[in-house]
């Protein structure tokens, strides 16, 4: 394995010449600019009236226009939002080397196939890393910008472990992402597969099957933070096996392009 | 060249491509049926084929990318295995279209290629590019490079780590005229001096002709020959072509010296014996003998692509 730092260093290499990232990043920065939006509105009622639909809207997805209530919507838009911009991620950074007709230069080569693998996705998990601190700390700044209420020590680490431990399993759960990039030999199937997982994970969520179904459980989280234990073992397993399905389909699959 | 085939001839072989029965099935299409073929140190292999004929399907299965349905391939001695690290230490190869990451320098891809050859010395990377003459290109990102540019570039990244086995899939494909010299030379340089061997698949003939010590021929997924040179030679065509003012005349003395000749449709006749493509001067005096010199005597060879879909059956009857 002692090859992995020379992959991990080729693969942060594509990745910051790509604007891809820019991009993503880019996305990231929209949810803590429309949560502080949502709660400056909803501070002002008036000003909430005169803008039609958007205070209409402001009011329904807002609880307090306190930290609590902002940071709980900051959690759930990184959730939700998250967890597609994490696709993009992990799916650009497996399903790009079919695309650019790369992956034959990754496969006859004297380095660990697990050691490639395992660069790519520790890149991505990096990546998304890297979106989440932004969004918070640019959130944790417009929060402070509009002058919000109730930002005690206690609120605010609260608030930032609840979003760590979200973006913790969001990443976990993105990993068979990676597979699904490699079996599709590019962006489409994984970005298909995202958009059912959000479908089949709300849609469990309204059926009370949302503590078993892996795309679900960081929803589930955010509602109730005491989770069966099988929840998180699930979370573990389908990222897991989202790894192995990835190593075996590089390593014994015919690669044709 | 010839010098070397007939010194590969002499000494005992030390096979660096082997492959038993090599045979890839798609359902019920067979892409390879049944390869076997040797490819000896520092010899340069060709392997001539139609589109579809096979031959990346071989080179995918030679790079154990590819799964064969039945037989094995040998390299370096290391039997070939999906998934597998070895040999891959010592080999380097272009298959298809070269492709690089278009956000990376050329230098960075190179960067990466070395990265991927563990042990391979960092001043590798310049001595490559310097070798490649990709010097002018080195910090441009490869998305903007030319098409004889990229083929460079995947030449380079196959060659960063010093391979003492080089696969090459259409190599030539792109390069300007100036640049197919260039790279011959690099792979004739590379066998003779580094006893480099290089197996490579190509469909200009010429090129193969300057450049192969032996050529496969691959049709429909099976080897339909295997020749060096001197053969590929002995089996072209050759006829010797006259131009004569009397036809008839001319035919009827070369018929007395023991020659059948074919009317062509220029008026020239044609003679395909071997006395006469060896001994055009015996043609000369006879005609002279029968009144009617040779206003011109051209001994003609079948060109190689005429040869090559004569061999493989495709519009061969020209």
């Amino acid at each position: 394995m002692n090859t992995l730092p020379d992959m991990f260093w080729i693969e942060l290499r594509k990745v910051l010449r790509s604007r891809v990232p820019f991009f993503t990043a880019l996305g990231f920065l929209f949810m803590p600019f429309i949560g502080a939006l949502l709660i400056f509105i909803y501070k002002d009622p008036q000003l909430a009236r005169q803008l039609g639909l958007l205070g209409a809207k402001a009011n329904l997805t807002v609880s307090s226009a306190d930290w609590p209530g902002y940071l709980n919507l900051l959690i759930e838009f990184t959730a939700l939002g998250g967890f597609f911009f994490f696709c993009l991620a992990i799916s650009w950074t497996f399903g790009r080397e079919f695309t650019d007709g790369t992956l034959k230069d990754l496969l006859a080569v004297p380095v660990p196939r697990f050691a490639i693998l395992l660069a790519k996705f520790l890149v991505a998990a990096l990546w998304c890393a890297v979106l989440i601190l932004e969004t918070y700390l640019v959130g944790l700044g417009l929060g402070a910008a509009i002058r919000l209420p109730g930002g005690t020590p206690a609120v605010i680490l609260h608030g930032v472990g609840m979003a760590a431990a979200t973006a913790v399993m969001s990443i976990l759960l993105v990993m068979p992402f990676g597979f699904f990039a490699s079996l599709g030999r590019g962006y489409l199937l994984p970005i298909g597969i995202a958009l059912l997982a959000l479908i089949l994970g709300n849609l469990s969520m309204t059926l009370g099957w949302g503590e078993y179904f892996p795309w679900a459980i960081p929803g589930m989280f955010l509602q109730e933070p005491h989770l069966p234990f099988f929840s998180y073992i699930i979370v573990v397993c389908t990222s897991l096996a989202g790894v192995a399905g990835t190593y075996f389909w590089w390593k014994y699959a015919d690669q044709n392009r | 060249m010839r010098l070397r085939s007939q010194k590969s001839k002499e000494q005992p072989m030390n096979w660096i491509i082997e492959t038993e029965e090599l045979c890839k099935q798609y359902g019920t299409v067979t892409a390879v049926q049944d390869l076997s073929l040797r490819v000896a140190e520092g010899e340069i292999y060709t392997f001539l084929g139609l589109n579809g004929a096979g031959k990346t399907t071989t080179i995918r299965m030679l790079l154990g990318m590819i799964k064969p349905t039945h037989g094995s391939a040998t390299m370096l001695g290391k039997r070939v295995r999906l998934g597998s690290r070895e040999p891959w230490a010592d080999v380097g190869y272009l298959v298809e279209t070269p492709h690089a990451y278009p956000e990376l320098s050329v230098r960075e891809n190179l960067e990466a290629a070395r990265r991927l050859h563990p042990g391979t010395p960092r001043q590798a990377v310049e001595q490559t590019i310097e070798r490649l003459g990709l010097a002018a290109y080195a910090d441009r990102r490869a998305g903007t490079l030319s098409l004889g540019n990229v083929q460079r570039l995947g030449l380079a990244k196959a060659l960063v780590h010093r391979p003492k086995l080089i696969l090459l899939d259409e190599p030539a494909n792109g390069l300007d005229p100036a640049g197919i010299v260039e790279i011959r030379e690099l792979l004739l340089e590379m066998t003779r001096q580094e006893g480099v061997t290089v197996f490579m698949s190509s469909h200009i003939l010429a090129e193969v002709a300057r450049l192969a010590d032996r050529i496969g021929i691959i049709h429909a997924g099976k080897l339909l020959r295997e020749m060096d040179m001197a053969g590929l030679e002995r089996e072209r065509r050759r006829r010797l072509v006259v131009r004569v003012r009397d036809r008839e005349a001319a035919r009827q003395a070369l018929a007395a010296a023991g020659f059948q000749a074919e009317e062509l449709a220029d008026g020239s006749l044609a003679l395909g014996q071997a006395g006469a493509i060896e001994r055009p001067d015996d043609i000369a005096s006879a005609l002279v003998r029968g009144g009617t010199p040779p206003l011109q005597l051209l001994l003609e060879e079948e060109e190689l692509e005429d040869y090559f879909l004569r061999l493989v059956g495709v519009n061969g009857d020209k």
